[in-house]
């Protein structure tokens, strides 16, 4: 065991020592930092503008309320979200905002506004946050107007409009928060008809929930003064056209249900892809070492010391250590962003490591390590094979062609289906069952399946490791050409004359 | 007692015999030479011995024992093929194989300090192995075999790949070594330095024993040659085996002279005094290692080892 731990903690050293493994440990940090920061800093403005020029005067307010109305909307989910994540939804039970609701319809957008807005609530709440809770962050308006530049006036026409706005829809338009990118133009006719319809101008790069909301609006007065010109009155009219059809949507809680699915998902599916982006990583970093070990012929001086077995399992312990150090670096960085700037990612990754049974941690670390082995051993056979780098990729290639392309297409499946006929098969396939059982874990798998499939895995360990090991062994002093299949065979059975 | 026995050895690769039915023993103490040409067997006696590889036959002993990895503890060994890693310090290297033998850190890392030291390597000590000359990585090989102080040391081919300075160094070492007690079996094919260094030798030929035993020994199995100046033909007398004239002058002959076996220059010599053959030169020619390798293995070519090949 000493001279396992001696060659595990030489492996270790060597590789710990090279700039290369220190730019790939911190990389991923680094740029999570960064990408902090620059978001902090060199954030974009959120918002864009638009000009809205109405000849008849019968649009303009309304189009401007249904997109306030669809701000607070924006909001009302977000701060709904905040409140339920910091438990303040005491501060005011009644609230549209303290029922842990993400779908809201247009009446409590209204008594949502008729209480003050997103403004009022975050006014109501901050006071009573916890002292780790940021205060909730206002997003601004989407869409601001923007009055009409200097040179156009309301009674120009279309054309005019059109021209005296090109340069600011290619470029940007003083609204009253500062410039902003001029997203779209609208010119409402004094009569609008097929004759003199309504024009838009964008930017080329349009927002469709921006146009559909002008759009929607202009529709709906157009139909309620259709109403009245058929003999209603303008009450009954607009109550016509106010109609939506009464939807008592049901939605599980923020948490649970289908997203509590997607929760408990995420660290296990974090883990795959991390299992895979380590273990090809630290697997060439071992692929190198043994060739560089059998091309610099110092292989026999370490043989006459310790046992081929000894080395081996030395080099699987020491960039097992290794590729442990990767994931706790990588894992421990994205968790500590996650939780020390909040938002989104938070809202992910706090209830996703919540919502883990211990039992699920115990299964995660031994699918994550039976997959490290497995595929570390393949690694460390092909080195044992290969005379050089070069060798070694005609050999690899086709072994991560036969471990990555089921595995990303499981991936692809596991997300739509986490218990569908293909994850499921790829459960029993023991080289694949590290990545399968990790990707669907979050999404409920039978106690029955993850000992089976677990029982299975641990002997197919124990068989790679005793028929890979053969091949290594038997590999560590020979010279000349890779062996033929002949020999190949030979050695994993054993029969190599050695 | 012997320290290293081989009895009835074989090693087959495959159709291929590296070693065929070799008994020897190296008694403790002293310096071995393990000889023989290219292809011989050697490396493959000396990783059997180490249990890098097993026999297919026959028994092996090293230090009173099997073969095996407990052994490394009294067992240093430089390999043939030599190579370090390339990314890790001078004595980081040796201190790896001083711990890999059973040595504790910092007995190990005393050890490797004097050994640098010796080595004249002090300014390396932390250099990194790839920034070293090939004759100084040689020199950290070695010391990584000596680092444990073994009780027996195996050294393939040591000399190869060093200049005559380094050479010279090593030469040194191996009698320091012995001097103070360990056994050193080295195998070679360049017979000067076994001349100078050995005291018994194992002579192989593929992959079987053609000799063992002392230089002395090995020197006695030539027929004498000697140098005549004389005035008549020496053929006739007793114990000549043959004598071919290569110059003269004034009526003296050279002769160039072989005995035949078991006769000594001294039986010859008496023969001629007793015989009124007059001679107005005799000089007698001490056979070399290297006569007697060509003498016993007979200048063939040896077989590429076929473990090499596979």
């Amino acid at each position: 065991m000493k001279n396992i731990l001696l060659v595990a903690a030489r492996e270790y050293k060597q590789i710990a020592s090279t700039r290369g493994f220190w730019v790939m440990l911190l990389v991923l940090p680094v740029v999570i930092g960064i990408s902090q920061v620059a978001g902090r800093f060199f954030q974009p403005e959120r918002n864009s503008a638009y000009v809205l020029v109405d000849q008849s005067g019968q649009y303009e307010q309304a189009i401007d309320r249904r997109l306030m109305l669809n701000y607070q909307r924006i909001e009302l989910s977000a701060f709904s979200a905040y409140v339920q994540r910091w438990g303040l939804a005491s501060v005011k039970p009644d609230a549209v905002w303290a029922k842990g609701e993400r779908w809201f319809s247009d009446a409590q957008i209204e008594q949502f506004v008729a209480e003050g807005g997103i403004e009022a609530g975050a006014t109501l709440v901050n006071p009573h946050r916890p002292k780790e809770a940021p205060a909730y962050d206002i997003d601004p308006p989407p869409y601001l107007r923007a009055p009409l530049p200097a040179g156009i006036t309301t009674t120009d026409g279309p054309d005019a409009i059109a021209a005296g706005l090109a340069g600011n829809l290619t470029g940007e338009i003083e609204t009253p928060q500062g410039k902003r990118p001029l997203a779209l133009a609208v010119f409402i006719p004094a009569e609008v008809s097929t004759t003199t319809p309504v024009r838009m101008w964008t930017n080329g790069a349009p927002n469709t929930t921006l146009v559909d909301n002008v759009r929607n609006e202009i529709t709906r007065l157009q139909r309620a003064k259709a109403l009245e010109t058929s003999g209603l009155t303008p009450e009954a009219a607009a109550a016509i056209t106010s109609i939506t059809t009464p939807i008592d949507l049901s939605a599980p809680p923020q948490g649970s249900g289908r997203e509590q699915v997607m929760i408990r998902s995420a660290l296990p599916l974090a883990l795959v892809y991390l299992l895979l982006v380590t273990v090809m990583t630290t697997g060439s970093m071992m692929l190198q070492g043994v060739i560089e070990e059998r091309s610099n012929k110092l292989l026999e001086s370490i043989l006459a010391a310790i046992r081929p077995a000894d080395l081996m399992y030395g080099k699987l312990i020491g960039l097992g250590a290794i590729g442990l150090t990767i994931l706790g670096v990588w894992v421990g960085a994205a968790v500590g962003a996650a939780l020390a700037v909040q938002g989104m990612v938070a809202d992910i990754v706090k209830p996703s490591l919540s919502a883990i049974e211990p039992w699920m941690f115990g299964a995660m670390l031994f699918y994550f390590l039976a997959g490290y082995l497995i595929i570390s051993m393949l690694y460390l056979a092909i080195g044992a094979l290969s005379n050089s780098l070069q060798d070694a990729q005609s050999y690899l290639m086709p072994v991560i062609m036969l471990i990555m392309l089921p595995v990303i297409f499981m991936m692809v499946s596991v997300i739509q289906q986490p218990n569908g006929v293909f994850p499921a098969i790829m459960s029993w396939i023991p080289l694949y069952t590290p990545f399968a059982m990790l990707a669907r874990l979050g999404a409920g798998v039978s106690v029955i399946e993850v000992l089976g499939t677990g029982a299975m895995l641990a002997a197919f360990v124990v068989v790679e490791m005793i028929l890979l090991g053969r091949l290594f062994q038997a590999s560590l002093l020979r010279t000349g050409q890779p062996p033929k299949l002949g020999s190949f065979i030979a050695m994993i059975m054993g029969k190599h004359t050695a | 007692m012997a320290i290293l026995k081989l009895d009835h050895v074989v090693k087959r690769f495959g159709e291929f015999t590296a070693v065929n039915n070799l008994s020897f023993e190296v008694a403790e103490g002293g310096i071995f030479g393990f000889l023989g040409g290219n292809g011989a067997g050697k490396t493959t006696s000396l990783r059997m011995a180490l249990d890098i590889i097993r026999p297919t036959s026959g028994a092996i002993e090293i230090l009173g024992r099997k073969p095996g990895r407990e052994n490394a503890a009294e067992i240093g060994f430089l390999p043939e093929e030599r190579g370090l890693y390339r990314r890790m310090s001078v004595i980081d290297t040796i201190v790896y194989f001083g711990r890999l033998k059973g040595m504790d850190a910092a007995k190990a890392r005393k050890e490797a300090e004097r050994l640098i030291e010796r080595f004249g390597l002090t300014e390396w000590t932390k250099s990194m192995v790839e920034k070293l000359s090939k004759g100084m990585s040689q020199k950290v090989q070695v010391a990584a075999a000596m680092v444990n102080s073994p009780r027996l040391l195996i050294l393939d081919e040591p000399f190869s790949g060093l200049d005559p300075v380094n050479q010279k160094v090593l030469e040194d070492l191996v009698l320091e070594m012995a001097q103070a007690g360990s056994t050193v079996v080295f195998s070679t094919h360049i017979m000067q330095h076994a001349e100078r260094l050995t005291n018994r030798i194992v002579l192989l030929s593929r992959g079987r024993k053609v000799f063992e035993g002392t230089q002395e020994e090995a020197r006695a199995t030539l027929p004498g040659r000697l140098t005549l100046t004389a005035q008549n033909d020496p053929s006739q007398l007793p114990g000549i085996a043959s004598a071919t004239r290569t110059g003269g002058a004034d009526g003296w002959s050279n002769w160039a002279v072989s005995l035949k076996p078991g006769v000594s220059p001294g039986e010859l010599l008496q023969a001629c005094t007793s015989g009124g053959f007059a001679l107005r030169g005799f000089e007698s020619h001490r056979p070399s290692l290297h006569d007697v390798f060509i003498h016993l293995v007979g200048g063939q070519p040896e077989t590429v080892n076929a473990e090499k090949a596979s």
